[in-house]
């Protein structure tokens, strides 16, 4: 059995499996603005967010950058009165703001994690078994998906002989990496992380961390994060929210490198720096 | 390597969302349909008949025609009673239960367990228990006296409760601050304390009113069927309720008098019960704008 | 002083059960409680052959309960599911303001007009029937009790973390899946509760019960059959009662009670057990 990691070869495609996915895909943001009612929390955002790789967005609360996150897999339709303008292009030319869009499968596409582990409190395999079934997997080939992304999680060993109990009853870590491996499950293309660490010890944190590394090259990830230094060591590249005029937009993106330690623009100098935010 | 695992179909089945809306939409209708069904019945029967002589004439033949002036008269002196006996009652128990008695202590869970177990009495019960208890041991006899209180340790369980959450939900600071301003309990209690949770207290006698109203099963035993004037607490009283229950039972050819009491009946009902709502609405309105 | 007053309100159904007691004593006394349970008809003011058997209507009350919640459950589940997933929240709001309003409509309402309409639609049904029947009580009994199964459900539905919904959505679930798979599951406890609270309710019923059940002391074979629950029969009999007939009478209140009482203490033991489970991690 493989433990490491999820086979993304260009197999062969069931026909009716609807867009099956094989490789990590890349996002194109144009023009994206997200309201709430009449205010405009988030405005003039482009962003080329490439495959494979692990884009960090940052910036002081309250800029943006959940909004932004949640309108990339249509989360935002959950909320009453909240409106997307704009243009997000998957690579394949899926359009996800275009209201015909099948929601349902672009958000097994773009999968989501967030700050609270949020894991159903019901049985682990529970947790796997109700989207798996959603998505069209075969009762029989669960198991052995499940297996496949425990392992890759890291967390096999540690509760697979509890699979049968409660999920709420695993530690805070424990049930973020469930998260994760519940988000991997359904072979997503993207994978968004909202501070997917904010709520864990330090040690639980890191193995979260490591694990999101771990995933570099084989899906492309977005992670928001208010730990600067979490997201120096694994970014590939950067973004800055920033409030301006009221609206949360982004400063300065490019490369993490370039972005870090020589950021252009002055605001995003200063929150680098640590100087407000 | 595992190779992608092959899935049956693409997304999730549309008819299980169809269906659930459908049967939901469906349940949701019928209930509401049914219980317009009801009022329709009740208003096209019974309205006919409401008059201000209706209201205040005499029974005749048996309740076949004239009004239900003397049941008013009983049901409101029912309730006189009733509120007389539970009001201090109710709120002297739940002034123990919050003030001078920890919560989770021994004794404050006999006394909740207590009161919740009374809230599950069924009334026919409560009936029986007033009947020997008011009207033999007490020897009220069936009176009006007696009804009343047996209504008052029957809805004696919801003002417990509601003046209790209303105590409950007053600022921590205010005991600390009262007893830094050196008052003495009672003080406390009487100028500070239930004035502040006066608006609680109000909602859970209204909403006992309502129960005492909708009662008949409590009554039957207890105030009587006398369809006389009432002069007095110890004579017998018909409520408005014991009369739809007698005219049903008893009386054939009456289902329009008994329609018109029962309108009669919900209209008080939802007079009294829609000011609890909106009394308990505009108290918590108050409490975010203060707070 | 309030003390006082505590103990009066918290000893009140000790009172209650004392004074039932007392007076179901005659009964016991004279050892005739295994008749109650043994003889098969109720014939208490027989003189030849009096008999006190009560298990027909024990078994009356029980059926016209559980077929009540077993009518009342699915359209109030199903409604409360409606409103909160599928309906607009004005909807849902005015729906609830209903709800509240006719937990208030006194049970000999309901009963009237059983009587005046529901049992005429059930001799249309079977025709060589009274109408007076389990299925009507069952009918008027249901309704009485569908706000209280409606309302709870929609509050435990209400009360589903959103967390839970956010983590559905963000697996691209349906709104079938989520509700059939994550709302319902984390609302069972409080729609089960709910329906204790209703099947406690019910069971104690009288006067929506009296004036449509047919009034019949057997063990119905059919939905058509009248029956006689322990309430109706106090209610109708009490007031003539006298001696050992009254005892009984008292005898089935106090099961009554017990059985009530069982019900909502399991209801407050499930909520202490639960609660520290609310809590999440
Ligand atoms: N449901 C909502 N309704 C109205 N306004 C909202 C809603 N959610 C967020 N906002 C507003 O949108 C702006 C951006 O919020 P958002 O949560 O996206 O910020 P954030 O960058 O994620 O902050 P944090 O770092 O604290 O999570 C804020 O001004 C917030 O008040
Ligand atoms: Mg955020």
């Amino acid at each position: 059995m493989n433990s490491t990691g999820l086979s993304r070869e260009n197999d062969a495609e069931t026909p009716s499996s609807g867009g099956h996915r094989t490789v990590a895909a890349s996002l194109s943001v144009s023009g994206l603005s997200v309201h709430y009612r009449d205010f405009t929390a988030v405005g003039g955002i482009d962003l080329e967010i490439p495959e494979g790789e692990i884009t960090a967005l940052v910036g002081p609360s309250g800029c943006g950058k959940s909004s932004f996150l949640h309108s990339l897999n249509r989360l935002t339709d959950l909320i009453p009165g909240c409106r997307v303008a704009g243009s997000i292009r998957l690579s394949d030319g899926t359009e996800v703001t275009h209201p015909k869009t099948d929601v349902l499968s672009l958000r097994r596409r773009v999968g989501i994690v967030f700050q609270r582990p949020n894991p159903f409190p019901q049985s682990i395999r529970r947790n796997f078994e109700i989207p798996l079934k959603e998505h069209g997997w075969r009762k029989r080939d669960i198991p052995d998906r499940m297996e496949t992304v425990l392992r890759e999680v890291g967390l096999w060993n540690e509760i697979s002989d509890r699979l049968h109990k409660s999920a709420i009853a695993l530690s805070g870590g424990q049930q973020q990496r469930l998260c994760i491996a519940r988000a991997l499950a359904l072979e997503p293309e993207v994978i968004l992380f909202d501070e997917p660490c904010s709520a864990l010890d330090p040690i639980a944190s890191g193995v979260v961390e490591d694990l999101i590394h771990s995933l570099r090259g084989r899906l492309t990830v977005v992670i928001v994060t208010h730990n600067l230094a979490q997201a120096r060591r694994i970014a590939d590249r950067a973004a800055v929210f920033w409030v301006r005029d009221g609206i949360g937009t982004i400063v300065e993106h490019g490369p993490a490198e370039r972005v870090f330690t020589a950021p252009s623009n002055p605001d995003a100098a200063s929150y680098l720096s640590g100087a407000r935010g | 390597m595992t190779p992608p695992t092959p899935r049956a179909r693409p997304v999730a089945p549309v008819w299980l969302d169809r269906a659930l809306a459908f049967a939901g939409a469906t349940a949701a209708l019928l209930s509401f349909g049914l219980f317009a069904w009801l009022v329709w019945d009740l208003a096209r029967l019974g309205l006919p008949r409401i008059s201000w002589t209706f209201l205040t004439g005499e029974i005749e033949d048996a309740g076949r025609s004239g009004g239900i002036g003397p049941l008013l008269v009983s049901t409101l002196l029912i309730l006189v009673c009733c509120l007389a006996l539970v009001i201090p009652l109710g709120t002297g128990c739940a002034l123990w239960l919050s003030e001078f008695v920890r919560r989770g202590s021994l004794a404050a869970r006999l006394v909740t367990g207590g009161v919740d177990l009374l809230a599950s009495v069924p009334s026919i019960v409560f009936g029986l228990f007033g009947m020997v208890f008011f009207g033999q041991t007490l020897k009220m006899g069936f009176s009006i006296l007696s009804g009343g209180l047996t209504l008052a340790c029957m809805i004696l369980p919801i003002l417990v409760r509601t003046t209790l959450s209303a105590l409950e939900a007053l600022p921590a600071d205010l005991r600390p601050a009262s007893a830094g301003l050196g008052l003495t309990r009672t003080t406390s209690i009487v100028k500070l304390l239930l004035p502040a949770a006066l608006p609680g207290i109000v909602v859970g006698i209204t909403l006992g009113i309502g129960r005492a109203l909708s009662e008949t099963a409590a009554l039957i035993f207890t105030s009587g069927y006398s369809i006389r004037w009432p002069s007095s607490f110890w004579d017998s009283g018909r409520a408005l309720s014991v009369h739809i229950y007698d005219l049903t039972l008893n009386v054939p050819q009456s289902g329009a008098m008994a329609s018109s009491t029962a309108l009669v009946l919900l209209a008080l009902i939802l007079v009294v019960n829609s000011a609890a709502v909106a009394l308990s609405e505009h108290w918590l309105r108050r409490r975010h704008q203060t707070s | 002083m309030l003390g006082l007053l505590a103990l009066v309100a918290g000893g009140m159904v000790l009172l209650i059960v004392w004074y039932l007691f007392s007076n179901a004593l005659p009964v016991i006394e004279a050892g005739r409680l295994a008749a109650f349970f043994t003889d098969s008809l109720w014939q208490p003011r027989s003189q030849r052959d009096p008999q006190f058997g009560v298990v027909s209507m024990l078994v009356a009350s029980f059926l016209v309960t559980l077929l009540a919640v077993a009518l009342a459950l699915p359209v109030g589940l199903a409604g409360a599911v409606f409103h909160r997933f599928y309906a607009p929240p004005v909807l849902e709001r005015w729906n609830r303001r209903m709800l509240e309003l006719l937990i208030g409509v006194p049970s000999v309402v309901f009963g009237f007009w059983g009587l005046m309409v529901i049992v005429p639609l059930i001799v249309r049904l079977a025709p060589h029937t009274s109408g007076q029947s389990l299925l009507a009580a069952s009918i008027v009994l249901g309704l009485m009790i569908l706000p209280i199964i409606a309302l709870t459900s929609q509050a435990a539905l209400q009360a589903v973390p959103p967390a839970q919904l956010q983590a559905a959505a963000g697996l691209g679930m349906g709104r079938a899946r989520t509700i059939w798979s994550v709302a319902l599951p984390a609302a069972k406890g409080g729609i089960g509760a709910g329906v204790l609270l209703a099947l406690a309710r019910a069971i104690g019923e009288t006067m929506a019960v009296v004036l449509v059940c047919g009034n019949i002391p057997q063990i119905p074979k059919s939905l058509f059959d009248g029956i006689r629950p322990v309430t109706s029969t106090i209610a109708l009999e009490m007031g003539y009662a006298t001696a050992s007939h009254k005892a009984l009478l008292f005898c089935a209140a106090l099961i009554l009670v017990l059985f009530t009482a069982l019900l909502v203490g399991w209801l407050s033991f499930r909520k202490v057990e639960s609660d520290p489970g609310t809590g999440g991690a």
